[in-house]
């Protein structure tokens, strides 16, 4: 914030927003984006009832953050193939027989059918799959009514996007750290590449902070546009960023740039960090990551010298068999350069304690021991489960005031592998009702024909949706979900941050639709628990959350874009960290506790198979898209008509490759249809993969799944032990080896069939 | 207190007036909020040729009819 300027009095007698014009007829609200996961704060125009526009905010700190998703939702959400009333299967999983029927109807017969798998199989067969992030006014009910019925087995998307991040952060400092980016002097992106359209505000945040003269450091493989404006880039191989992090290590201590005030007084495991350390000299790393060992040692110094600086958090580091360590090396980064919880650095903010948090909603104190152990996976792959998040309820209370923080929903997750194997009769028991909210789960996680199989294998499948996906295709039912047009949201940025902010419903639900509140409501009735959601509508739930403010929703929400919570910093002066031991943990004793390492380390990838003679890396996000969803909006399509496989020109010569020629890329677990695009900025012997695709148009139900089987990028994607992350068993997404098939050039075509499928 | 404690100090002392001036400008309401919305959008406004958000695609969105949406939606209009 720059020094005040001289002001005439008469300027801020004036200075009053003056709200952009609209059109006669036309009224606006305040609301927050949910076509991806970060949440912009927007404006929404009302014309006959219906959104007809999304702008930008009036306000002056959320200045421009919308992108090309959320400009097309009015089209979107108004698309004339939005499931609009409940509907039952009638013929075989996955016939697209369906017939509809109402609400009251259908929470009848699954009511009535959980009830039954529960008292035949115990309370753990019954599975969700969804996260508050997506359909927002979940906050935590789905999990309520789970802990009191008796089953641990929730997972969730961010099981390997952020919630995991959230949780092996803990093993370190107790909370998941925010970039204070407003002061920062260095950022770090570690393979994410915020742009334009995808990641707004944090877009704008980084160029922000290098306008200010902040450094910035990208590690990626490829050179993206985030890499083509930092200071320093480092093309490290695929998968190798924890390898990274030891080098930069290496530098920060042999040269003793980190603080060592800090270190000494405020963490454990310093010296047997070192030792671990000393076995990745620069030259391994070298070897190790690809990269030039002056180059990394410049970043490291870099890092340690020009702070306070960030590392953000990245998806890549979430997604690797590697990760706990590479999200460990990370935290110790921060740690011992003395970034945490000082401005500019990595800010610990704790609960808003003006809103009832969404982990107090949850209670999970009432699912008990003898459940919570009988959670899928925590045995051999507990980080995030509710065993491996034990030890830090004692430490939690005293510092954060509870037991339990679900920091983005990660911190009690089921590893959805190990989910996947039981609910296909691979498991240590049976798992026969599974439901998905705002989530395509087949598409959404590694092993995509394990995951198909396991929801053919179900006795009961509710879905939540939106759209007909091909997940929603193999359901029981599907009830119909709203949009953030169409309901308010009391946003409290899912307990990691302590800013909580609100979002006008701006129009009246289409159809039949309802929120994920109403749909956790009517369950719990139809399990004659409806004490478990005692309020009658969402908004007498705000009205509960906010009753330590003393106004309710209507207040708020009328009054409110932005509730911060006490910019407190060093917070750990007066109480310690969240960790057992109440210092930063080098040496994480949760870990050892559990017979994992309690350091990082870095496990090399196996043995390259002459059959697959190049590696893929997936998740990556297209900027029309968000995961699965947005295929069926014709403006995104026309941006992002088929998908595309980035490829280097070398590896595309060496394989004769032409641009916009279909390929398969195949590799033990399936092959997928994909164009080439012929890429500079792509390493030799790498591809990148776009996810999520499949085409809403193409012919739906088993054996089509509109066209999932023959795009989508979770087919390739492995879960076996090798690919799979030690502690927290999330599959490696970065690195996996394959090969590319030339094939007949068929498929113009289907293109064609699309084109004429939107023009209708 | 050392250099970097006082300069700890300083920088928390600002980033607490920054959140502060940000919560009351959100709020917008009294004659202080309305100050602190012009001083926050003199802060954060960026001359038009440093602007790195602007983009055609969302500064030329006028929306939609809402008539026209409607035909969408009942399948009459692509």
């Amino acid at each position: 914030m720059p020094a005040p300027m001289p002001i005439d009095p008469q300027d801020v007698v004036n200075a009053k927003y003056e709200p952009r014009k609209t059109r006669p007829g036309v009224t606006t609200k305040r609301t927050i984006c949910a076509s991806c996961d970060i949440a912009c704060s927007v404006v929404t125009e009302v014309e006959k009832g219906r959104v007809v526009r999304v702008r930008s905010s009036d306000n002056p700190i959320f200045r421009d953050n919308i992108c090309m998703k959320g400009i097309i939702a009015p089209k979107g959400f108004a698309n004339p193939n939005r499931i609009l009333h409940p509907m039952k299967r009638v013929g075989e999983r996955g016939s697209g027989e369906w017939e509809q029927v109402t609400w009251e109807e259908a929470f009848a017969d699954i009511g009535a059918r959980l009830k039954a798998i529960i008292a035949e199989h115990g309370p753990e067969a019954w599975a969700v799959s969804t996260s508050q992030w997506n359909t927002a006014t979940d906050h935590g009910l789905g999990r309520r009514i789970m802990n009191h019925i008796g089953s641990p087995n929730w997972t969730s998307g961010v099981a390997l996007c952020a919630g995991n991040t959230a949780a092996i952060n803990r093993f370190t400092y107790g909370w998941f750290p925010i970039g204070d980016f407003q002061n920062t002097k260095c950022i770090v992106l570690m393979g994410h590449n915020p742009r334009r359209h995808s990641w707004t505000p944090m877009y704008t945040w980084i160029k922000q902070a290098q306008a200010r003269g902040a450094k910035l450091i990208v590690t990626a493989p490829r050179r993206s546009s985030s890499a083509e404006r930092a200071d320093i880039w480092l093309p490290l191989k695929v998968g190798s960023d924890a390898a990274m992090m030891f080098g930069w290590l290496k530098v920060i201590i042999d040269e003793e740039l980190y603080d060592k005030d800090f270190v000494a007084n405020w963490t454990i495991g310093f010296e047997e960090l070192k030792k671990r350390v000393d076995e990745y000299p620069l030259g391994r790393v070298a070897k190790l990551t690809g990269c030039d060992p002056d180059m990394i040692a410049k970043a490291a110094r870099m890092y340690a010298t020009e702070g306070p600086a960030i590392i953000p958090w990245t998806p890549i580091t979430d997604m690797q068999r590697n990760s706990t360590s590479g999200i460990r090396l990370q935290s110790i980064l921060r740690s011992i350069c003395g970034y945490i919880d000082v401005p500019g650095g990595e800010h610990l903010q704790g609960f808003n304690p003006d809103v009832i948090n969404e982990s107090t909603i949850e209670m999970h104190h009432v699912l008990s021991d003898e459940q919570k152990a009988k959670q899928l996976g925590s045995d051999k792959h507990p980080a995030f489960t509710y065993r491996g998040q034990e030890r830090f309820r004692g430490p939690t209370k005293k510092v954060w005031g509870q037991e339990y923080a679900n920091l983005v929903m990660g911190c009690h997750m089921t590893p959805p592998s190990s989910l996947f194997r039981a609910m296909a009769g691979e498991g240590p028991y049976p798992v026969k009702a599974f439901f998905f909210l705002g989530n395509n789960p087949m598409m959404s996680y590694a092993n995509m024909k394990l995951i198909i199989k396991a929801m053919m294998n179900q006795d009961l499948v509710v879905a939540h949706e939106q759209f007909m996906t091909p997940s929603a295709q193999l359901a029981d039912y599907i009830l119909p979900a709203d949009s953030w047009l169409e309901r308010p949201w009391l946003m409290d940025s899912f307990g990691w941050m302590s800013t909580v902010r609100t979002s006008e419903k701006s129009m009246e639900p289409q159809g039949e639709c309802r929120s994920t509140f109403e749909f956790w409501k009517s369950l719990a009735g139809a399990l004659a628990r409806p004490e478990i959601v005692p309020w009658e509508t969402l908004e007498k739930f705000y009205d509960y959350r906010l009753q330590k403010l003393g106004m309710g929703w209507e207040e708020f929400g009328a009054t409110t874009d932005v509730h911060f919570g006490p910019p407190e910093f060093r917070k750990y002066l007066k109480t310690g960290f969240a960790t057992p031991s109440g210092k930063v943990e080098l040496w994480s004793s949760a870990l050892e506790e559990m017979g994992f390492d309690p350091l990082p380390y870095f496990r090399e990838d196996p043995p390259i198979d002459p059959n697959y003679p190049l590696k893929l890396f997936t998740g990556v996000r297209e900027d029309g898209f968000f995961q699965t969803g947005h295929r069926h909006i014709e403006e995104m399509r026309k941006r992002h008509p088929e998908p595309l496989m980035f490829v280097s020109p070398g590896t595309a010569e060496k394989y004769k490759l032409e641009e916009g020629e279909w390929v398969e890329v195949e590799n033990e677990l399936a092959k997928i249809s994909i164009k080439v695009a012929i890429k500079d900025a792509m390493p030799d012997d790498l591809i990148r993969i776009p996810h999520g695709w499949w085409k809403p148009e193409m012919k739906q139900g088993a054996g089509h799944l509109s066209g999932a089987l023959k795009y989508a990028d979770a087919q390739l994607c492995r879960d076996d032990e090798d690919y799979l992350d030690l502690e927290q068993g999330i599959p490696h997404l970065k690195g996996v080896p394959c090969r590319v098939n030339k094939v007949a050039q068929s498929q113009d075509d289907e293109t064609a069939r699309t084109q004429v499928e939107f023009a209708k | 207190m050392s250099a970097k404690d006082q300069q700890i100090k300083k920088l928390e002392r600002s980033t607490k007036l920054t959140v502060w001036m940000a919560g009351k400008s959100s709020r917008n309401k009294s004659l202080s909020d309305k100050i602190c919305r012009f001083l926050v959008s003199r802060a954060t406004a960026v001359k038009p040729e440093d602007d790195f958000l602007r983009d055609p695609l969302i500064d030329n969105d006028q929306g939609f009819d809402p008539d026209e949406l409607d035909r969408f939606q009942r399948g009459e209009s692509g």
